[in-house]
């Protein structure tokens, strides 16, 4: 106490700026001492929880290889199983249990199918996992409510879809996208209907998990896509000819010829790509015609497609272009000019050095 | 000048160096503040994000990823077989041999089965010509790789020929002897195909410390501390500057920066821009600026992005010799670029990039070692002059030792809480520990670094990269 005093008497003395300046280093100092043993026993406790959650994944997953070899032919809960429901329903209002438990299952779900894939369903819905999961879709952080999405949708529970449908139009594009990704992996196809009336972005991380989730199904028949190349949302246009490349719809080139005067450069590009894909010969003399009025990145898609859609008849309109500009166009123009007309190709010889890039040639020649 | 007039003189200075200082430590805690809340949302986000679909599908965007080599060839053999070992299923390799003397090359085409091709190439970007041409492995597993010999032109000029070469939409941009993470193309791409309101022109990723970490078959397996003090104390470096900065930048859409080691560019902006600087001993920092520029002149809305994620592990230098040439280099590159680019600052037609980035990065990352290094000199002229207030000093001395210790510590903080990568009994501890000691064993060497290069910059003009000895990482 006399030695404290002694400090502050001392201290007192000096000018305010100084006597400030102290008080914080004091204070940074003892912010330093409680954080560093904070950080001990975070570390510790990081340390422990990783050495429980070991041992208790090991327990939980011998409960529940158990669990499923214990089931009877009449699709019944057996009595062992009624057992390991009670003892799980014991343990899992712990969220560090909880947690171990649904990864568990759910990758025991992704190795069976079946009627043992149906008994997981089983006890996810009778320990009360369930109603966890819809618990958190209650909650008002969009974080919570996009992990419960999830965690149905892994476990493939319709019976939430009521809960989950509302929160298509929900403010966080990441809830968005849970909820879109919820009703494709259930419902297929049928759960695409939410394009109809989409007024967001779809990002393009979306399409892809979108279009990853769809082709993990067996039955691949694609429902009516001409509504969503009419879309106002560009977005939607433009998953909807992923759709068509990918589901080679022959049936839309209407529609898609149609996109070709569409007012977005990127659809533009997109189109030319799917119809070269589709064999869209109908666009080719449209494009050909409009080939000025084009982009340059339109040239260069559009002698994509002609590379693949050529005729003999074309090669008026190679030629035009064989010294063109752009090293792309040059490029592709004397490929397609080798493909049709060989001879006429290695008579270019003296032309191509003086008028344009002599490599390009060599190049289409040696190939 | 009579006394009084002297007086006034060293007040004015005083006052400067004392707001200079408040300033600094303010924006040191607000952008740890910002990065904290960056980091959290980060986490929230991906917290739930499946990340397997992008990784198997064929319709996630194509990345080429372009490594520039310069004789390498020690490890060059297994970092390529590490660059190959990524589990994104849309990606290439090109490694660009830039004119190496060693026997690299031979390596590459003994190991994998490497014959040249006809490859034409579209010089978009002006660059040294081929050396003996492109090549592509024989062996179908090695399918994504190609390997391009050229003339030696610098780092910048390699680069600007993998941007000739790639056909995809996006490349990243890596140093060849980097250890990339299994699953680092799938979450520095995320940016890119999330964001629907901007164009994402380029993302960067946290560079790790791979010294003393285990490495097997291209994989990190074991991370540890080292026991070199230097590169201990850069390990706390790169936490905070990671993990307590950057993070904000990427919230306020103003990093500057994108770490040469490692980043993800939109290859259309890129080409669009001229493409690498080769003048420049920062080319890594000027494109960036030079991408912004030129998204702020076009009117565009665009970001840069950053991702926390420990994705990229790298060597860092061991001996004080090449550490100090290599924090030269990073000098003189942060004074090129500012130079270059002098018509964005404080110039609000830039906005946040002109108002704020830049003017940031001028101030407190620009002339911070020179009004350190002029505040040594003005003590040390006032010691002998014997005009210090010790009391003042002292506590100032203190206060400023006081916040830098606990400054490391939040950094450490942040990195428990949320990647946790130094999970070994007794790390903390020692990190704790050199939290006190690097203002001692690390700050005066960047100082001195810092100021060297301002010198080589404006007295020694033919100085370029300086060496980099590279020891390999820890394989077993």
């Amino acid at each position: 106490m006399i030695i404290n005093n002694g400090i502050l008497e001392y201290i007192e003395k000096f000018p305010f700026l100084v006597q400030l300046a102290y008080i914080l280093s004091c204070v940074l100092f003892t912010a330093i001492i409680v954080l560093t043993i904070y950080l001990k026993i975070i570390r510790s406790s990081l340390r422990k929880k990783h050495e429980i959650r070991v041992k208790l994944k090991a327990d939980y997953e011998a409960l529940l290889i158990e669990y499923l070899y214990s089931g009877d032919e009449t699709n019944e809960i057996s009595e062992i199983q009624e057992l390991i429901i009670n003892k799980l329903k014991k343990v899992i209002h712990s969220k560090f249990n909880r947690k171990i438990i649904i990864s568990i299952i759910y990758n025991l779900m992704n190795e069976v199918s079946g009627e043992m894939s149906d008994s997981i369903k089983t006890l996810y819905f009778k320990t009360g996992l369930y109603n966890y999961a819809q618990n958190r879709l209650k909650n008002k952080n969009w974080y919570i409510i996009a992990k419960g999405i999830g965690e149905l949708t892994r476990f493939k529970i319709g019976e939430a879809h009521d809960d989950v449908a509302k929160f298509i139009t929900h403010q966080r594009s990441e809830v968005r996208k849970e909820t879109q990704l919820y009703l494709v992996n259930l419902f297929r196809f049928n759960g695409l209907t939410f394009l109809n009336d989409l007024k967001t972005p779809l990002s393009e991380w979306a399409q892809v998990q979108l279009l990853e989730t769809l082709q993990k199904f067996d039955d691949q028949q694609i429902c009516d896509i001409k509504p969503w190349l009419k879309s106002s949302n560009n977005t939607v246009v433009l998953f909807a000819l992923k759709l068509a490349q990918i589901y080679n719809q022959f049936e839309v080139k209407d529609t898609l010829i149609e996109l070709l005067s569409h007012n977005e450069k990127t659809i533009r590009l997109q189109v030319i790509e799917v119809l070269t894909h589709l064999y869209g010969i109908e666009a080719k003399e449209m494009l050909k015609a409009n080939f000025n009025n084009l982009s340059l990145e339109e040239q260069i898609s559009f002698f994509g497609l002609l590379e693949k859609l050529v005729v003999p008849s074309d090669e008026p309109f190679v030629e035009k272009h064989l010294f063109h500009k752009n090293f792309e166009i040059q490029l592709l123009a004397l490929k397609i000019l080798k493909s049709i007309n060989l001879d006429k190709f290695m008579g270019l010889n003296k032309k191509v050095s003086k008028k344009s890039n002599p490599e390009i040639f060599k190049f289409v020649k040696n190939i | 000048m009579d006394t009084s007039t002297l007086q006034i003189i060293l007040k004015i200075l005083h006052y400067i160096f004392f707001a200079y200082a408040f300033f600094a430590i303010t924006s040191y805690i607000v952008l740890s503040v910002i990065s904290g809340k960056e980091t959290l949302e980060y986490l929230k986000k991906n917290s739930f994000v499946n990340y397997k679909d992008i990784l198997s599908s064929t319709m996630s965007p194509s990345i080429t990823i372009i490594a520039p080599a310069y004789n390498e060839s020690l490890n060059v053999v297994e970092n390529v077989r590490s660059l190959l070992s990524n589990h994104y299923v849309n990606y290439k390799v090109i490694i660009i041999n830039d004119g190496s003397t060693d026997d690299s090359l031979e390596k590459l085409i003994a190991t994998y089965d490497l014959e040249a091709i006809d490859f034409i190439i579209n010089n978009k970007i002006k660059t040294k010509p081929l050396r003996t041409g492109v090549f592509k492995s024989k062996n179908p597993a090695f399918e994504k790789l190609m390997v391009v010999d050229k003339e030696n032109g610098g780092k910048a000029d390699a680069l600007n020929m993998g941007l000739n070469i790639s056909k995809t939409k996006y490349v990243a941009c890596i140093d060849v002897d980097c250890l990339l993470l299994e699953d680092a193309l799938q979450k520095m791409i995320k940016p890119f195909l999330e964001v629907t309101n901007a164009k994402v022109i380029a993302a960067g990723g946290v560079i790790r410390i791979a010294n003393s970490c285990i490495i097997r078959g291209g994989k990190l397996i074991d991370v540890n501390l080292p026991k070199n003090l230097l590169v201990q104390a850069q390990i706390l470096e790169y936490l905070r500057a990671f993990l307590l900065g950057r993070m904000a930048w990427s919230r306020l859409n103003g990093l500057l920066v994108i770490s040469g080691a490692f980043g993800i560019l939109d290859k259309e902006t890129a080409i669009a821009v001229g493409g690498y600087d080769t003048e420049t001993v920062g080319e890594d920092m000027e494109i960036i600026v030079r991408m912004r520029r030129y998204m702020e002149e076009k009117g565009e809305k665009y970001r840069v992005s950053y991702i926390p994620d420990p994705l990229c592990w790298t060597e860092a230098p061991d001996t004080y010799k090449i550490f100090i040439s290599q924090r030269n280099r990073w000098t003189r590159g942060t004074i090129e670029t500012l130079n270059k680019h002098r018509k964005i600052g404080f110039n609000r037609n830039y906005g946040t990039f002109g108002l704020l980035s830049y003017p940031y990065w001028l101030i407190f990352e620009r002339l911070a070692p020179l009004i350190e290094a002029v505040g040594l000199v003005y003590f040390i002229i006032l010691v002998a002059l014997r005009e210090v207030k010790w009391e003042y000093a002292l506590s100032f001395l203190i206060l400023a030792y006081m916040f830098s210790v606990l400054f490391s510590i939040v950094a450490i903080y942040s990195e428990e809480l949320t990647f946790h990568q130094y999970k070994k009994k007794g790390t903390g501890f020692k990190l704790i520990l050199l939290s006190a000691l690097e203002p001692f064993i690390l700050h005066p060497f960047i100082l001195y670094a810092a100021v060297k290069g301002n010198y080589d910059y404006y007295f020694n003009r033919k100085k370029k990269w300086g060496s980099m000895v590279r020891k390999g990482l820890t394989t077993t």
